[in-house]
């Protein structure tokens, strides 16, 4: 199949990469891109390897074998703190908030970087707080003291610090209520108009569908299938295959 | 009169308690951002208050010598932690306790090597005494824990504000999402290493003039260091000093009663008793 991005260089350009925990071989060659500005959703059975992807993409998982382009450059190698620098942020599955400090520091870790003068911090803080009022509320809250909901997008908001090229969201919604849902598909809506590129993982499989152009399945540390998101339904037998649901 | 010696014990205790707080402070620093226990401290110490024999026998000047060995020593902690500690963080405990102690034994050893057996002296920037309930106390006891309590609020203040308190504390809860958020791990855990190093040298030199400076001076430091930080619980900076004071007010008042050498089993009841019933530390209040 050949449904790449259509522009010639992809943002990142995930080639064929193999990890392992120890012993266990999670990835067993993992091939995928990711276009500018687009939303490309990765679905897939729990442990099949998608949250070992984004890892690998962040620079925290080293991949034995292949390699990961960011804007055509190798960044394979790189510690995540350069990555996060050149412009990938990354949201993982269980948010890991900074529980200690506040709300406003927790933006802090993302915002007080070199070259960001203090008026575009306060542009950013703004909208962060437009985007979420909650932690607006909450700004001199400790970050552990929020809800489930309220620490997700506080995460996303974090991210959002760091003035993505692209956002790595690892089951963004994972455990929220019906309506924290709604909001976090708004916000993925409103970061792909800004021009964010997004990698989702989910396990909510119409949410996926709604908010991607691109979707691939993955099985045991493979991409199996990849489709435009348009083209796919959730009762399609593809999706009860790799999903079963 | 034994009103005024209570007093006197409470005034000493403090005095002892903010100079631990402060020896204190930089082991609960570097074991709460890296999880490594530093056998070396003591080291740290002894060798801050050498440079600053040295440095106060060149300039003459007890200020500048206590700038120059806590600058020094910081340097020093900052090379230590590159060559010896980075390559082998993220493995087993084990390593870097035996790392830490074996950088004990060389600087230690190097200690007696250059500087001899005999104890040497600093004098104190200030002399004089004041009258306190018949006693004469010392001025410099009372520099001393002004001092420590100096820098161990200026500590407090770089954490709670500024850039890179924030990138300590983040550090601090979780070092891989810190790195994911863009924070440069590495420069930090250098600068944290360099700071509790610091930290240490300065002790030294203030606690230098009541002691002779001598090789294995860091030894019993470093040690009530330990107690201290266990019984506050482990990388809990406020959690320290609280112990650091308590613990020397408990032995300066056993003293009253037993042999100052004998008090210092005070700090160990305390030690066993925590472990035994507030195992995550007397001062901590969220188990982390």
């Amino acid at each position: 199949m050949n449904i790449g991005s259509d522009r010639m260089e992809p943002l990142v350009r995930v080639e064929d990469i193999h990890t392992y925990y120890g012993k266990s071989h999670v990835l067993h060659g993992v091939s995928l891109e990711v276009g500018r500005g687009e939303v490309v959703g990765l679905l897939g059975r729990n442990g099949v390897g998608k949250s070992t992807t984004l890892k690998a993409i962040m620079g925290l998982v080293r991949p034995a074998l292949g390699r990961v382009l960011f804007e055509g450059q190798p960044v394979t190698h790189l510690q995540a703190d350069k990555v996060a620098r050149l412009g990938i942020a990354y949201v993982p599955e269980d948010r890991r908030i900074f529980g200690l400090l506040t709300v406003t520091e927790n933006l802090r870790t993302g915002l007080d970087r070199r070259g960001v003068t203090d008026a575009r911090k306060k542009e950013l803080l703004d909208k962060a707080h437009q985007y979420f009022p909650v932690l607006a509320e909450r700004r001199n809250q400790a970050g552990g003291t929020l809800s489930g909901g309220e620490q997700q997008m506080l995460a996303i908001a974090r991210a959002m610090m760091l003035e993505p090229k692209i956002i790595l969201l690892d089951e963004p919604t994972e455990g929220l209520m019906p309506r924290m849902v709604s909001q976090i598909h708004r916000i993925i809506d409103v970061l792909r108009a800004e021009g964010v590129a997004i990698l989702l993982v989910e396990q909510n499989v119409p949410l996926t569908l709604e908010a991607s152009q691109r979707i691939y399945l993955m099985e045991k540390g493979v991409v199996r299938h990849h489709a435009l998101a348009s083209e796919l339904r959730v009762t399609d037998p593809v999706i009860h295959q790799y999903l079963g649901v | 009169m034994l009103i005024e010696q209570i007093l006197i014990q409470t005034v000493n205790g403090i005095v002892t308690g903010m100079i631990l707080a402060l020896v204190a402070s930089g082991l609960t620093l570097i074991f709460g951002i890296m999880d490594v226990v530093n056998f070396a401290h003591g080291e740290l110490f002894m060798l801050g208050a050498y440079v600053g024999v040295i440095t106060l026998a060149a300039t003459g000047d007890f200020w500048l010598a206590f700038v120059i060995s806590t600058l020094t020593i910081a340097a020093l902690g900052a090379a230590l932690y590159w060559v010896t500690l980075r390559p082998l963080l993220g493995r087993d405990a084990l390593t870097t306790i035996l790392a830490t102690f074996g950088i004990s034994l060389v600087l230690q050893n190097y200690a007696l090597w250059q500087f001899g057996p005999v104890a040497r002296k600093i004098q104190e920037p200030v002399t004089g005494h004041f009258s306190f309930f018949y006693l004469d106390y010392p001025w410099y006891r009372l520099v001393i824990a002004l001092a420590s309590a100096a820098i161990i609020g200026g500590l407090w203040l770089f954490l709670k504000f500024g850039t890179f308190g924030i990138w300590i504390r983040a550090t601090m809860q979780d070092r891989v999402m810190a790195q994911a958020m863009g924070i440069p791990v590495p420069m930090v855990l250098t600068a944290v290493f360099a700071i509790g190093s610091g930290m240490a040298a300065a002790s030294g030199v203030l606690f230098g003039p009541l002691v002779g400076v001598n090789h294995a001076m860091g030894l019993d430091w470093v040690l009530k260091g330990f107690i201290v930080v266990v019984v506050g619980g482990m990388g809990s900076l406020g959690g320290s000093i609280a112990a650091s004071i308590l613990v020397s007010l408990l032995e300066a008042y056993a003293s009253l009663i037993v042999s100052p050498a004998q008090s210092v089993i005070v700090s160990f009841v305390v030690l066993i008793l925590t472990l035994l019933f507030r195992p995550t530390g007397l001062f901590v209040r969220t188990p982390r």
